[in-house]
C-alpha cells in the first residue's frame, strides 16, 4: 500500500471516531498549550530583559566595587570612626564592600583601553523645591547619555548642561506644576546640608538647577532610578559639598569604567578582576538575568513536558483499544494482502495525526489566548508597549513536530499489537 | 491452477493435538466453480485459509501457476494475495462507516494501483452488482444484501484469478443469496477465474462445476474433478 493510501486511511478512521479522537488530542493538546506559552514568555522575558539592560546600561561600561578581604567575618569596632557620620556609607546594602580610593581610581585608569573612570557620586540631599512650594524628600543620580529615557517634556539628546535637572513625573506635578511641559525652563532647588557641620553649626546651602526635561516612567526603567537626574559635574559639586570633611570623602563603593570599544570591555574586566576588584559588565547583568528567566522557563517546560507524558498513555489507551475494536478489519486488510508493516503504519499515522491535531490546537489556541492576553498582561506588570509572550512560528512548528514524533513514539506498541494480529482469529465468525 | 499436494494442519500441542486437515490432495486445472462442503469443524475453512496462504499447514505445498505459496515470505504472499486473490465473508467484514467507493477502492490501494485507474476501476464493479447509485453512501445504510453485494464488488474489484467465498450467503435469504451467487458466477465465466466456495448448503454446491465433500479433516467425495494421489 503506498504511504498516501494509508495516511488518507488514518486519517479517515479517525475522523468515523471524531469525539475519541478529539478528546485524545486535547490532552496532548493541554501540553501543546504549557510548552508553546512557556517558550513565548522565555523568549519574550529575554528579550524584555535584554532592552532593559541595553536601555540602562552602557555596553561600555564596567561597573566596578571592592570585595572586603574577608567579607563573610564580622568587623572589628572601630574607636576612631565612632561616631563620626558617613556622607557615602556603603550601608546594609554593601555588606562586605570596601571602598574604593582615590589611588584606586588613578590605577584603574591606568589600565589599557580605558577611557574614563568615573566614580559613583551618589550625593546624599536634604530636599527639592521650587518658589512658593513646600520641600520634597528627593534622591538624585547622575545623568548618563547611554542610558535612554522617555520624557514626558522636553527631551535630552546629548549632554546634560552642568544647571539642568531631569524630573521624573511625579515631582513634577508634586511640585505645582500644572503639567509636565509647564514644567520645562523652570527653575527648582535642591537642598543639602554639609555632613562634617551636622553635629555643630549645619551648614546648609541650596543648589539651583533648570528644569531641562521630565521622564516618563518607562517599562524598561529600573525603578532604582534615581527621581532626579544631574550632570555628572553637577554631582561632583554636590557630592563635594556634602562630604568634604567626613573620614570617607572621595572614597567610593561602586565606580564606572569606561572603556573605548565594546569588544574590550570583557579584557578590561578581567584585568580588573586581577587586581582584586569585582567587576561587571552590562553583558553580565544580562547573564545573571537570563538565568534567571532559564530557571523559571525549565520549571514551565518541565510541567508541560508532565502534561504531555500523561496524554501519551492516553495515546497508548486509545490506540489500543481502537485495534482491539478493528480487529475484523485489520484481519479483513490482511487477508486482502496487505502486509504486516502497512498495517503498523496505518495505526502509526493515526497516532502521528493525533499528535499533530493535538499539536495544532494546543499552540493555536495558545497563540490566540496569548496574542488576546498580552496588552492586559503588560499593563499589569507596567511594561508599557512590550509584551511578554513573543510568538515565533518557527517555535510553534518545532512543538508541533515535537508532539508528532512523541505520538508515534506512543503509537509503537498499539501498531505492533496490529501488525502482529493473526487475519485467521481476526476472521473467525461466531 | 492450483495443485494441491498432500495438506497436513494441526492445532494445539501433544495430547490436546487435533488434525484439522489430513493429507488432503487435489489439483483445480482451470477457470472453473468448486464447492468444498462440509460440517462445521471439518476442516473446511483451514483448507480454504492454507490454500489462500493465510495459513501455513506443516506439510504439503499448495502450487498456484507453478508457485509453491507456501514457501514464499511473508511479504511476497501479501503481495501475491493483494494481486491474483479475493474473499467474501458470511458475515460481509465491509467497513460500515466509510462509503461504498472507499470500502470497494480498499483492495486497489493494497495492491498498489495508481490513483488515477482507481476510479474506474470501482465503478465498474458497483455497476457490476447494481450499486453504482450508492456510490458515495456509507456502507452501514445498505440493507443485508446489498452489503453482501458491496462485499463481491470488492472482491472483483481488482480482477483476481482465484476467489475464495466463505459460506457468502449465510447470512442472507435464499432470494437475495441467489442475486449475490449470480454476480459470483457472473465474474467468474466473464474473467475465466477460479471460485472456491466453502458452504454447507447444498443447494449453493450443486450450482459448482465439482465438489469435494471434507469429513474429519479428510477428503470423502470428489465429484466433477479429478483427484490425483491417494485419498
Amino acid at each position: 500500500m503506498k504511504t498516501t493510501d494509508i495516511i488518507r486511511r488514518a486519517g479517515r478512521s479517525l475522523r468515523q471516531a471524531k469525539t475519541r479522537t478529539l478528546l485524545t488530542s486535547l490532552a496532548i493538546g493541554v501540553g501543546a498549550f504549557t510548552i508553546t506559552l512557556s517558550l513565548a514568555g522565555g523568549q519574550g522575558g529575554r528579550d524584555y530583559a535584554d532592552a532593559i539592560v541595553s536601555a540602562n546600561t552602557n555596553v561600555k561600561e564596567v561597573a566596578v566595587t571592592k570585595q572586603a578581604e574577608d567579607a563573610d567575618a564580622i568587623a572589628e569596632y572601630d574607636e576612631n570612626g565612632a561616631g563620626q557620620v558617613s556622607g557615602n556609607s556603603p550601608g546594609p546594602f554593601a555588606q562586605g564592600l570596601e571602598f574604593i580610593s582615590q589611588d584606586d581610581l588613578a590605577d584603574m585608569t591606568a589600565i589599557p583601553n580605558v577611557e574614563e573612570v568615573t566614580p559613583g557620586y551618589l550625593p546624599s540631599i536634604d530636599y527639592i523645591t521650587t518658589e512658593g512650594q513646600k520641600k520634597y524628600e528627593a534622591s538624585v543620580s547622575t545623568f548618563s547619555p547611554s542610558v535612554s529615557l522617555e520624557y514626558a517634556a522636553g527631551s535630552v539628546n546629548s549632554d546634560l548642561a552642568d544647571d539642568e535637572i531631569i524630573l521624573a513625573e511625579d515631582y513634577a506635578t508634586t511640585l505645582g506644576f500644572s503639567n509636565p511641559n509647564d514644567a520645562v525652563g523652570k527653575t527648582v532647588a535642591l537642598g543639602a546640608t554639609k555632613l562634617s557641620t551636622l553635629f555643630t553649626v549645619p551648614d546648609r546651602q541650596e543648589f539651583t538647577y533648570t528644569v531641562r526635561g521630565v521622564s516618563s516612567e518607562s517599562g524598561l526603567a529600573f525603578r532604582s532610578q534615581g527621581s532626579l537626574l544631574i550632570s555628572e559635574k553637577a554631582s561632583e559639586q554636590l557630592y563635594d559639598f556634602v562630604n568634604v570633611g567626613t573620614p570617607n570623602y572621595n572614597k567610593f563603593v561602586v565606580v564606572s569604567v569606561i572603556v573605548d570599544n565594546e569588544a574590550n570591555a570583557a579584557a578590561v574586566k578581567a584585568e580588573l578582576e586581577d587586581q582584586g576588584y569585582t567587576a561587571q559588565t552590562a553583558e553580565d547583568i544580562l547573564g545573571t538575568v537570563n538565568t534567571f528567566i532559564n530557571v523559571l522557563l525549565g520549571v514551565l517546560l518541565g510541567f508541560g513536558a508532565l502534561a504531555v507524558l500523561t496524554s501519551v498513555f492516553g495515546i497508548i489507551n486509545t490506540q489500543y483499544i481502537s485495534v482491539l475494536e478493528r480487529t475484523q478489519q485489520i484481519g479483513l486488510m490482511k487477508a486482502l494482502g496487505m502486509s504486516q508493516g502497512d498495517v503498523g503504519k496505518l495505526f502509526t499515522f493515526e497516532a502521528a495525526w493525533i499528535g499533530f491535531l493535538g499539536g495544532a490546537i494546543g499552540s493555536g489556541v495558545a497563540v490566540l489566548a496569548g496574542s488576546i492576553a498580552n496588552p492586559s498582561i503588560s499593563e499589569a506588570l507596567g511594561l508599557g508597549d512590550i509584551s511578554l509572550l513573543i510568538f515565533s512560528p518557527m517555535q510553534v512548528a518545532v512543538v508541533i513536530i515535537g508532539l508528532i514524533a512523541i505520538s508515534i513514539a506512543a503509537g509503537i506498541f498499539p501498531a505492533r499489537k496490529a501488525s502482529k494480529l493473526d487475519p485467521i482469529e481476526a476472521l473467525r465468525t461466531e | 491452477m492450483i495443485e494441491v499436494q498432500n495438506i497436513t494442519k494441526t492445532y494445539g500441542r501433544k495430547q490436546n493435538a487435533f488434525l484439522a486437515i489430513d493429507d488432503v490432495s487435489f489439483t483445480i486445472p482451470g477457470s472453473m466453480t468448486i464447492a468444498i462442503l462440509g460440517k462445521s469443524g471439518s476442516g473446511k475453512s483451514t483448507l480454504m485459509h492454507a490454500m489462500s496462504g493465510l495459513d501455513r499447514p506443516e506439510k504439503g505445498q499448495v502450487i498456484i501457476d507453478g508457485q509453491n505459496i507456501l514457501t514464499m515470505k511473508a511479504k511476497a504472499v501479501d503481495a501475491f494475495r493483494a494481486n491474483t486473490m479475493s474473499f467474501i465473508f458470511q458475515s460481509f467484514f465491509i467497513q460500515a462507516n466509510e462509503s461504498c467507493f472507499d470500502n470497494v477502492s480498499l483492495p486497489l490501494e493494497i495492491a498498489k494501483v495508481p490513483r488515477a485507474q482507481r476510479k474506474a476501476k470501482v465503478e465498474a464493479a458497483l455497476t457490476a452488482v447494481e450499486l453504482l447509485d450508492k456510490k458515495k453512501s456509507r456502507a452501514r445504510d445498505l440493507s443485508g444484501g446489498q452489503k453482501q453485494r458491496l462485499a463481491v464488488a470488492r472482491a472483483i474489484v481488482n480482477e483476481p484469478d482465484i476467489l475464495f467465498a466463505d459460506e457468502p450467503t449465510g447470512n442472507l435469504d435464499s432470494k437475495t443469496g441467489e442475486v449475490v451467487e449470480d454476480f459470483l458466477f457472473n465474474y467468474i465465466k466473464k474473467n475465466k477465474a477460479i471460485l472456491i466456495v466453502v458452504t454447507h448448503d447444498p443447494d449453493l454446491a450443486k450450482k459448482c462445476d465439482a465438489r469435494i465433500e471434507i469429513k474429519d479433516g479428510k477428503i470423502s467425495k470428489v465429484t466433477g474433478l479429478e483427484v490425483k494421489g491417494k485419498k
